[in-house]
């Protein structure tokens, strides 16, 4: 987001309205011969999607709330669960999902329609999130995870017996509530990697964006992008592993 | 583990995690794993904890998630000083009252104008019906 690139300032939702980046140019998409019927499908689909955006922010920037609440309802889910994700508290996910719409309202006009509303949506939410990460680490904000805090449910694998996968193979109530459990504790350790990191997974391996789109929205380059998604796995991995069998 | 740390090793697994492995590129990993238990301790920790990230679940906003934010946008123009009313209410209500402003506006304009556009005089026995002044005591 340009102008509000300084990493240790915390900006006001007035400065990340104003800078709201513009959306730049999507390459064309790659000739269909070359594409299995898969990827076919998912190209349809996708540019069914941003043929309904563009609609939507047409109809948005001459003033239609109808169309506002039709873009808040479609992403609503995406952008909450990214922030709670990223910040590990469902609360305060909300508080700042409703903020990246706020920004959005705001700062609609600067979204030209040139590329997809769907990565420049993207490039405000983790703008957002950043920024108040930032916030929250100056404030000295723990979160607060409404995680099982017993021993026992801090044992690792090893003592415990924790499973690999949020609810085992077999249904019953054990396998439900241990599934819960690691689900818990892969938030928690997700949310104490570096921010940089934790966005990267999220949006690649939580969401299952595609390496095209995650440059889009981090304006990273893609070796660079491997290779620090490859960093933040591996980190992922050391605090994961003593839960893991 | 100095195999797997070298910039060919990452790229190879993180093609591999991505299920973007070539033919040529799958027997490259192979032979690498062949000589490596660090660098397969390496792949199957990852593959683990990535099925555990895939498994989380896309968590659901509240249903009343758009009444929130809409309120919040009516309390800041509010605060800002601009009309509560432009996203209070629908669209097509605001259409129908700015027509009906316009209107009252217009008929204001054209009370004292009958239909074929005369100026009406005021009636003069409306002045004669006026009571008379009250008689000082």
């Amino acid at each position: 987001m340009s102008g509000v690139t300084d990493p240790e300032r915390v900006y006001s939702a007035e400065e990340l309205a104003a800078a709201a980046p513009p959306d730049e140019p999507e390459p064309a998409p790659a000739p269909d011969e070359t594409l299995t019927p898969e990827q076919r499908a998912e190209n349809a689909r996708r540019a069914e999607q941003d043929r309904r955006d563009r609609q939507l922010v047409r109809r948005l920037k001459q003033g239609d709330e109808a169309a506002f609440r039709e873009l808040v309802h479609t992403y609503q889910n995406r952008i909450f669960s990214l922030m709670l994700r990223m910040i590990g508290n469902r609360q305060e996910a909300e508080d700042l999902a409703q903020e990246v719409f706020i920004i959005v309202y705001r700062a609609i006009g600067n979204y030209r329609g040139e590329g997809r509303f769907y990565t420049w949506l993207y490039r405000v939410a983790s703008n957002t999130c950043k920024n108040r990460i930032k916030y929250l680490k100056g404030r000295n904000f723990h979160r607060s995870l409404d995680i099982d805090e017993t021993p026992q449910a801090q044992m690792p694998a090893a003592e415990t017996g924790a499973v690999i996968t949020f609810q085992s193979q077999v249904p019953g109530p054990e396998a439900v509530t241990e599934g819960m459990r690691m689900e818990k504790i892969v938030q928690r350790e997700l949310a104490a990697l570096d921010p940089d990191h934790r966005l990267l997974i999220v949006l690649r391996d939580v969401q299952g964006m595609s390496y095209q789109d995650i440059i889009k929205i981090t304006g990273l380059q893609e070796g660079t992008l491997k290779s620090r998604l490859h960093r933040a796995r591996l980190a992922l991995k050391e605090r994961l592993e003593p839960f893991m069998r | 583990m100095a195999e797997p740390e070298t910039d060919n090793a990452e790229a190879l697994m993180s093609a591999y995690l991505d299920e973007e492995l070539d033919a040529e590129g799958k027997s490259k990993l192979e032979a690498m794993l062949a000589t490596s238990p660090a660098a397969q301790k390496e792949l199957s920790g990852l593959q683990n904890m990535l099925r555990l990230v895939k498994g989380l679940p896309e968590e659901q906003a509240p249903p009343d998630f758009y009444e929130k934010v809409a309120k919040k946008i009516r309390r800041r123009r509010w605060l800002r000083g601009e009309y509560l009313i432009a996203l209070a209410l629908p669209f097509q209500i605001i259409n129908v009252l700015v027509i009906l402003a316009v209107a009252v506006v217009y008929m204001m304009l054209h009370l004292d104008v009958d239909v074929a556009g005369r100026k009406l005089e005021r009636d003069p026995t409306v002045q004669q019906a006026k009571p008379p002044a009250t008689p000082a005591p």
